[in-house]
């Protein structure tokens, strides 16, 4: 069932797909094999976990409609166990997993039990990190999920090259709204376009080193930019800073 | 800067090949845990070293703070003789296909904590523009499924060799990269640097006349 032959066949296709939603359909059309018919693929913002947390990035879905509209109503990302699971480690998992780990949550058990609801009763979660650290996840879901060691790896391989594929598709369509940035970033941009460093900038606004290269971050992939020189330049082209 | 050595020009420099084999060391074994090439004087060094291996050293402040190895595929490679599980059928073997292995990037260079450094972007752009610069234009690479996702992001064309395994911490997957003149742009344009990172002097033009 994961010949060889077979996950390149699918390799091949991902990567001939020229939109996002035939990526979708091929990626789709060899988890369903596994039991997974349904997938969630974005961009996950490094600042996810916190309360200013901005949305994350839909590279591309199959969901049920239901579950979808429950997920943004109830705000449940912040106690999905796989986004939790996600953030910390970058090993692929299954849903089970995950849930196991948080199960001491009661709100991380409720969107688990809400998910079988719409018959997402198990599936598989790859976290990726771009060049630029950002995190992409790809979830998959079903309502039988059954693989071998052997086929989960052909089946994280398969889903990186998907993921790989949308990113290029994602990168080369023009954006849909121009990039805005939080209050912090354009200050920690603007004080990095003067020449401060990160850990001058944390001083300088009285919050931690790793919360102002976090912000710098996400600056830098709001703008789109390849580094932090791109970003500053980026963000002044667009009058995000002065 | 990226120096291109030859085998025999890195032992002509004590320092830098000291440094080469224990930054290989302290990465490969002690970090990533791949205990069966550990030695006892800590510098880590195999059959592969052997002439026609081509190494490349990140230079930053006259110290190494990246390396990768190139292997041509014309004899016998990590991948045709040690890391075979790795491939289903025969692996690739052409002038124009060499193996990169030992791809480092020294504790003090990494950035952040997820993304790739200026150091390891260095070194792609080094050996894509070593590889264009004498008729290369493939490399094989055993690394982590997660490289599949950059490698596309940088518009290399990627295909697997084989399904993947873990070796010591890490899942290890064999996958062909294709690059060709645009790949080098869109390294570039990623890295914000349109220079040439390979030096022009001594190694590129010493390893041309050698070949």
């Amino acid at each position: 069932m994961t010949g060889f032959d077979d996950t390149l066949q699918v390799i091949g296709d991902i990567q001939s797909s020229a939109s996002l939603e035939q990526v979708c359909g091929n990626l789709l059309v060899y988890t369903s094999r596994l039991g997974l018919d349904h997938v969630m693929a974005g961009i996950v913002p490094d600042e996810f976990a916190f309360a200013s947390r901005p949305a994350a990035t839909i590279l591309f879905a199959k969901w049920p409609q239901g579950w979808m509209d429950r997920y943004i109503k109830k705000n449940y990302v912040l106690d999905d166990p796989v986004v939790l699971q996600a953030l910390i480690d970058t090993s692929p998992f299954s849903w089970t997993d995950a849930a196991s780990r948080f199960a001491h949550s009661n709100s991380s058990g409720r969107v688990i039990g809400d998910a079988t609801e719409f018959r997402l009763c198990d599936g598989f979660a790859l976290p990726l990190s771009t060049l630029e650290g950002a995190m992409i996840l790809v979830s998959l879901g079903g309502e039988g999920f059954a693989a071998s060691p052997k086929e989960r790896g052909a089946l994280a391989l398969v889903t990186a090259y998907a993921a790989g594929r949308a990113l290029q598709i994602y990168g080369a369509a023009p954006r849909r709204e121009p990039p805005r940035l939080t209050g912090r970033e354009a200050e920690c941009l603007r004080w990095a376009a003067v020449g401060k460093s990160e850990w001058e900038i944390s001083q300088i606004l009285g919050i931690s080193e790793h919360t102002a290269e976090r912000h710098l971050l996400n600056a830098k992939l709001r703008l789109g930019a390849a580094n932090r020189v791109q970003a500053v330049a980026e963000a002044i082209r667009l009058g995000l800073i002065a | 800067m990226i120096l291109a050595l030859t085998t025999q020009e890195l032992r002509a420099e004590p320092e830098l090949w000291t440094s080469v084999h224990s930054l290989r060391h302290e990465i490969f074994v002690d970090e990533m845990g791949w205990e069966e090439i550990r030695r006892p004087d800590s510098l880590e060094l195999d059959q592969f070293d052997h002439d026609d291996a081509v190494h490349h050293l990140a230079i930053r402040n006259g110290a190494l703070a990246g390396y990768q190895r190139m292997l041509p595929t014309t004899r016998p490679f990590l991948l045709s003789e040690v890391l075979t599980d790795l491939c289903e059928g025969p692996p690739p073997s052409a002038p124009s296909i060499w193996e990169l292995t030992r791809y480092a990037v020294a504790k003090p260079w990494r950035e952040g904590r997820r993304g790739v450094s200026s150091v390891g972007s260095e070194l792609i752009a080094g050996f894509v523009e070593w590889g264009l610069a004498r008729g290369v234009d493939q490399v094989i690479i055993e690394f982590e499924p997660m490289w599949v996702l950059r490698a596309l992001q940088l518009h290399f064309l990627a295909r697997p060799l084989g399904f993947q395994r873990t070796y010591g911490r890490q899942q290890v997957v064999a996958t062909l990269l294709k690059f060709d003149a645009e790949t080098l742009d869109v390294v570039r344009h990623y890295r914000g640097e349109t220079e040439p990172v390979l030096a022009s002097n001594r190694g590129q033009n010493a390893f041309r006349r050698a070949s």
